[in-house]
C-alpha cells in the first residue's frame, strides 16, 4: 500500500515540476523551429538550457511511466499481460532516460 | 477430521480461490456501457493524450540522440520536418500538450479537494478546452 501512495505523490510532484518546464520548452521550440543544426547544438551549450531540458525529460519520462502503469493496472485484467506490459514500459522509460543523459553529456562535452 | 482441522482446510481453500480470482479481475471502468458524461470523457481523453505524450517523450529523446549523433543523422529529422504531414503531426502534438497540461492542473486542484463543486467542475472543463485551443493557435501564430 505504501508503494502506491508514494507513486501517487510522485505522479503529482512530477506534474508540478512539468507545468513551468512545459511552458518553457514550448516557448523554446518556437524559437528552435527556425534554427539550423549548429544553432540547436549551441542552445544546449548553455548550462541553464541543458539542465532544464535534462530535468524536463527525466520528469516527463517518469511521469509517463507512472501514468501508463496506472492505466495498465486499471484496464489489463490478465496477470501475465499486466506483468509484460509493465516490463515493456519500464524498459522503454529507463532506456530513453539513459540514452538521453548520454546524448546530453556528449553534446555538452563536444 | 475434527472441526478445527476442517476449518483450517476451508480457510485455505477460500484463500486459494481468492488468490486465483485476483488474477482475472473484471475491467474497472466499463467504457462501452456507461453513458458518456463530460467528466468521464475528460478523464478518458486525459489518459489517451497521456499515452500519446509518452510516445512523444520517447520521440523527444530520439531527437536529442539525433543531435548528439551529428549533422548527418540530424538531417534525417530535418528532411522529415519539411513534410506537411509532419506539420499536422506537430500541430496535434501542441494541442495534446496543452490539453493534458491544463486538464492536469485541474486534476491537481482536485487532489487538494478544491474546485470540486459540480458547476465549477463543468465550467473549468470548458475553460480547459478553450485555453488549450487558444494556446495552440497562439503558438502556431508565433512560429
Amino acid at each position: 500500500m505504501k508503494n502506491y501512495a508514494s507513486k501517487w505523490i510522485m505522479q503529482r510532484l512530477t506534474a508540478v515540476i512539468l507545468i513551468p518546464l512545459t511552458f518553457w520548452f514550448v516557448y523554446q521550440c518556437v524559437l528552435l523551429s527556425s534554427y539550423d543544426y549548429t544553432q540547436i547544438k549551441a542552445f544546449f551549450y548553455s548550462k541553464i538550457n541543458a539542465s532544464l531540458f535534462f530535468i524536463l525529460i527525466i520528469a516527463m519520462l517518469y511521469h509517463a511511466k507512472l501514468g501508463n502503469e496506472t492505466i495498465v493496472e486499471d484496464y489489463v485484467t490478465s496477470h501475465n499481460l499486466k506483468k509484460t506490459t509493465k516490463s515493456i514500459i519500464s524498459a522503454l522509460t529507463y532506456l530513453s532516460m539513459v540514452l538521453t543523459t548520454i546524448s546530453l553529456l556528449y553534446i555538452i562535452s563536444s | 477430521m475434527n472441526f478445527r482441522k476442517k476449518n483450517i482446510l476451508r480457510n485455505y481453500k477460500v484463500s486459494v480461490l481468492l488468490y486465483k480470482m485476483s488474477f482475472d479481475r473484471p475491467l474497472s471502468p466499463h467504457l462501452s456501457i456507461h453513458k458518456k458524461v463530460l467528466t468521464a470523457v475528460f478523464s478518458i481523453f486525459h489518459r489517451f493524450t497521456g499515452i500519446c505524450l509518452s510516445l512523444g517523450a520517447i520521440l523527444l529523446s530520439v531527437w536529442i540522440i539525433l543531435i548528439a549523433l551529428g549533422p548527418d543523422y540530424y538531417s534525417m529529422f530535418q528532411n522529415l520536418s519539411t513534410l506537411i504531414f509532419f506539420k499536422i503531426f506537430l500541430f496535434l502534438w501542441t494541442l495534446t500538450i496543452f490539453y493534458h497540461l491544463y486538464n492536469g492542473i485541474r486534476y491537481l486542484f482536485w487532489s487538494y479537494g478544491k474546485m470540486m463543486e459540480l458547476s465549477i467542475v463543468y465550467k473549468s472543463g470548458y475553460v480547459v478546452i478553450i485555453l488549450s485551443i487558444l494556446s495552440t493557435i497562439f503558438v502556431w501564430i508565433s512560429i
